[in-house]
């Protein structure tokens, strides 16, 4: 029996995902402790760390925390559902699609940001101004891989219901929808992460109310640099968080599929 | 054959040659390079379907000038109207609810000033030469920060495709900094870096290098096998593996993260002259908004639109002529 | 006071005033936010009305009416905003260059009150640098927050030392950003308030000018406002909101409550002693007084001249019409603060003396 080299066993894999992290996170430990960088600019990590927990501790990193997670998901809830909603009327309806389609791609090249002072008109600025904003956020995505999706139905596919003599509903259900909940997936994802993205920028944006964003500009203007690497720190892992769900769901709801 | 009247035969030899290469094309499409027969007269063609057409040019020049093409203008008016008609449809229809809304006031005017304030800004913005400046500006920060992140992301994808270790060492770090909305990493970078062309570049930089990064590895990695296999038995040395069959292959994939690393970049980069910035067209923006001229805004906000637009559509372009070898589904 | 509303909408939804039929909610909205973001203002009797909570305790009998307090981090342009959008009905200290920019693009906007007046701009330079004067400012990049009063009154500075906006370089960034950048280095100068103070002493920048040195005209005001809406709508409330200002205001010139009033304004994470240095020597009533005296008058007059002048607004603006002092003259009647404020002249130089010096004299032995 040969012993198989030290790269390709079992700890190998685990041992190279983890390698380059840990040694940034070492080099960040010994800079802080050797005071190699000014601590204003780069404090210790279990600075950052005790940091976070006192703000757990008297209730404000959980309360923002919340307040972020609730506009983001009722922004993305309204945004992904009217987004895919339409991406399915412009992929099915060649009316539609030269109607709409033209506005929508220079629309989407428009930074949203712009649209800001329309927003704050319409919807105030304040709460239901944001989650307006991360609507139209999550709208983009959503409808582009959705629509992308349906025209990506292979020709075949509707041979084969013509074939089958399907009526247009069982078109739809038995071969449209599993052919195109891919990309309405992909959609999904994408505004996932223009939805948390948008909700950032909203509360960088918009008024003052609790939330993520505002805890980082305070840790900004008070030049506490531990407030602001944990809260980009936060943003990662929450970022992280939705991504891990939505390849879940993603999994679970396409186990079926076989290519 | 019938006898050819000699007019007609020289004429023939000039159109056949036009025709020829239409026909040349319509083959390439077909997958399949004619081989002249030396006969100007007769050309044989080999369909796909491999049935063996003979044709006889003079005689398709006959039959062509029945129908005599339109003019250019014409199918240039055409070409507008069908192809880009409906397309204005809806946007003449916001034109006339703005223009409503000026008139009528269903929006206070100085949240949406009536459309021929705005033209008017933009005519004052154009004569001193203002709006050029703020464009060339904001174009030149895109530009730099796309041909950074992208050409850092074209590499850093290929690698990534290349080698499944250096993927294992790199992807956590790449996966943790993608998850941090851009805008969150102002405020560090504010503090580091300071508001000048660095922060605009970095930033724009790292929000085209995320997607095109992404796209350019799924689009390595998904090149089916099969390919792959094709190379091998061609015995294709890897640089032409590359270049033959793997990057065209995965050029879908890759233009679609450089499109969206291009759009996004445009955004980025608007969001952070909003944030803080002397000239720009996303400054430009805040400076309409903090002195009350929102017409300003939506004339900057326009502009914007158009180049996005612009570049979208070159991207596209491009895209379609790498990919002019596809065989339609 | 806010509430967090559960957003029902389709885009293009236009709110028709949300003046919602009962309870009838007063909408009052403040051009700015504290240092770190808190939702409280400083250097002006809006933000002491705020958290003495004097116009709800106006109401407190008054079961139909609440009131609610909006803070804008966008400061006066965003206030602006909101004023066109129907979603205000007073602007409780609202600087004079957003108020006469948003007259001048046709915000129908009555002046009830003075909130603030001699308000200090400061120019801020890292303890290091090579600036030591306005002029030296040449070139520079400089933070300052467009729109808000202090541009204009920085604009004036700048003139009176013969440099234009196109001599030096302005980023606009808010109080607090400035503030960071500045401290960071990436501006080499800030124009601000009596934020700079504390970051003074602290020894992370040095101030070089300070427009209490100056002539009247470099100092920035804020008022009070109603939209004609509200007003004709509801002028009995309007009376009642604009007696609870003038109680504020009131209270905030009297000398006894120094201490009170500099730890209120501390709510916004300007440390006391800010407060107490920037009103050195200074009486509370100078920069508190609730008149509309021809001092205040002229203030905004010059401010409207020299906005038309720098090219800030395109249409010249009406003042007379502007100033509404009738709910004024029933509160102080009501309160019998007729003499309680001195009045002075265009100049500044006093008209008429006025009780609450009396006071400072009698709490000073």
């Amino acid at each position: 029996m040969t012993t198989a080299p030290l790269s390709q066993t079992a700890f190998a894999r685990p041992a190279r995902l983890l390698a380059l992290p840990l040694i940034l996170l070492a080099a960040w430990e010994v800079s802080a402790r050797a005071g190699l960088v000014d601590p204003h600019l780069l404090p210790a990590l279990e600075d950052v760390i005790s940091r976070g927990e006192a703000e757990i501790a008297n209730g404000e990193l959980l309360t923002a925390l919340g307040a972020s997670l609730a506009r983001d998901l009722a922004g993305f809830a309204i945004g992904a559902s009217l987004g895919t909603a339409s991406g399915l009327l412009l992929g099915f309806s060649h009316l539609a699609q030269r109607l709409f389609g033209p506005t929508l791609r220079v629309h989407r090249q428009i930074a949203l940001f712009a649209w800001v002072p329309l927003i704050a008109v319409w919807f105030g600025a304040g709460e239901a101004g944001k989650i307006a904003f991360i609507a139209l956020a999550a709208f983009q995505p959503s409808l582009i891989n959705t629509w992308r999706g349906v025209l990506d139905i292979p020709a075949r596919f509707r041979e084969l219901a013509a074939v089958l003599t399907f009526s247009r509903l069982d078109f739809l259900r038995f071969i449209a929808l599993p052919a195109i909940l891919p990309a309405i997936f992909t959609g999904l994802k994408a505004a996932l992460i223009y939805a948390w993205q948008a909700t950032i920028g909203a509360e960088l944006f918009m008024t003052i109310a609790p939330g993520i964003g505002g805890v980082m500009m305070q840790g900004r203007q008070l030049f506490q640099m531990d407030l602001v690497l944990l809260t980009i720190l936060l943003l990662g892992v929450i970022g992280a968080g939705f991504n891990l769900i939505a390849n879940l769901g993603e999994t679970l709801l396409l186990r079926r599929r076989t290519s | 054959m019938a006898r050819i009247p000699p007019q007609l035969l020289t004429q023939s030899l000039q159109s056949s040659a036009a025709l020829a290469a239409d026909q040349h094309a319509a083959l390439l499409l077909g997958g399949y390079h004619p081989t002249p027969t030396g006969d100007a007269l007769m050309q044989e063609t080999i369909t796909e379907a491999g049935v063996v057409r003979a044709r006889i040019p003079a005689l398709d020049n006959l039959a062509a000038k029945d129908h005599q093409q339109p003019s250019a203008v014409y199918r240039l008016a055409i070409f507008v109207v069908t192809r880009l008609g409906p397309g204005l449809i809806l946007p003449l229809v916001l034109l006339a609810v703005w223009q409503l809304s000026a008139t009528y006031g269903w929006l206070p005017d100085q949240i949406l000033p009536a459309p021929a304030l705005v033209l008017d800004v933009l005519q004052e913005r154009i004569s001193d030469g203002s709006l050029w400046d703020d464009t060339s500006i904001s174009l030149l920060r895109v530009l730099r920060g796309f041909t950074l992140g992208a050409g850092i992301g074209l590499a850093l994808g290929g690698a990534l495709a290349a080698s499944p270790r250096l993927h294992d060492y790199l992807n956590p770090l790449f996966l943790a900094v993608s998850q941090v909305p851009i805008l969150g990493w102002v405020p560090l970078l504010i503090l580091v870096i300071g508001i000048d062309e660095g922060l605009k570049n970095s930033l724009v930089a790292l929000s085209v290098f995320i997607p095109v990064t992404l796209g350019t590895f799924q689009g390595i990695r998904d090149v089916p096998f099969a390919y792959r296999e094709v190379g091998q038995v061609l015995t294709f040395s890897r640089l032409q593996s590359l270049t033959t069959i793997i990057l065209p292959a995965a050029v879908p994939a890759i233009f679609t993260g450089l499109r969206e690393g291009l759009s996004n970049g445009w955004q980025t980069l608007v969001a952070v002259e909003l944030l803080a910035s002397t000239e720009g067209l996303g400054f430009q923006m805040a400076y309409g908004r903090q002195l009350f001229q929102l017409e300003l805004v939506i004339a900057a906000m326009l502009v914007i639109g158009l180049i996005g637009f612009l570049f979208d559509f070159l991207l596209g372009r491009i895209e379609t002529h790498l990919q002019r070898w596809q065989v339609a589904a | 006071m806010k509430r967090t509303f559960l957003a029902v909408l389709l885009g293009g939804i236009l709110s028709a005033g949300a003046a919602f039929a009962d309870p009838t909610v007063i909408r009052v909205g403040y051009p700015g936010v504290g240092v770190d973001n808190q939702p409280y203002g400083y250097g002006d009797t809006a933000s002491l009305a705020h958290v003495g909570k004097y116009l709800e305790d106006a109401f407190k009998d008054n079961p139909d009416v609440k009131v609610q307090w909006t803070f804008f981090r966008g400061a006066g342009p965003e206030l602006n905003e909101a004023l066109a959008a129907h979603q205000l009905d007073f602007a409780a200290g609202l600087g004079d260059l957003p108020s006469i920019v948003g007259r001048s693009r046709g915000l129908k906007t009555k002046f009830l009150l003075p909130a603030s007046e001699h308000g200090s701009l400061y120019l801020a330079v890292s303890p290091k640098s090579n600036i030591n004067t306005i002029d030296d400012l040449k070139g520079h990049k400089v933070a300052q927050f467009r729109g808000t009063n202090l541009q204009i009154a920085s604009d004036a500075v700048l003139e009176a030392h013969s440099l234009t906006e196109k001599d030096v370089k302005f980023v606009s960034l808010t109080t607090a950003d400035g503030l960071a950048a500045l401290t960071s280095g990436n501006v080499d100068a800030s124009f601000g308030g009596s934020e700079y103070l504390d970051l003074q002493k602290r020894g992370i920048v040095k101030i070089i000018y300070a427009s209490k040195t100056d002539a009247p005209i470099f100092g920035t005001n804020s008022a009070f406002f109603v939209t004609e809406e509200f007003e004709q709508a509801h002028p009995d409330l309007t009376q009642k909101v604009v007696t609870a200002f003038v109680k504020a205001a009131a209270w905030g010139s009297t000398e006894a409550n120094r201490q009170q009033v500099f730890e209120a304004w501390a709510k916004s994470g300007v440390p006391v002693e800010s407060f107490a240095e920037d009103l050195q020597g200074l009486s509370l009533a100078r920069e508190n007084t609730a008149l509309i005296d021809d001092f205040i008058k002229a203030r905004y007059a010059d401010k409207a001249a020299k906005a038309k002048q720098y090219g800030l607004i395109k249409k010249e603006i009406d003042l007379n019409s502007w100033f509404e002092p009738k709910y004024l003259e029933a509160a102080l009647k009501e309160l019998k603060l007729e003499n309680f404020w001195p009045t002075y002249d265009a100049n500044g130089k006093k008209l008429t003396d006025g009780a609450v010096e009396s006071q400072k004299q009698a709490a000073a032995q």
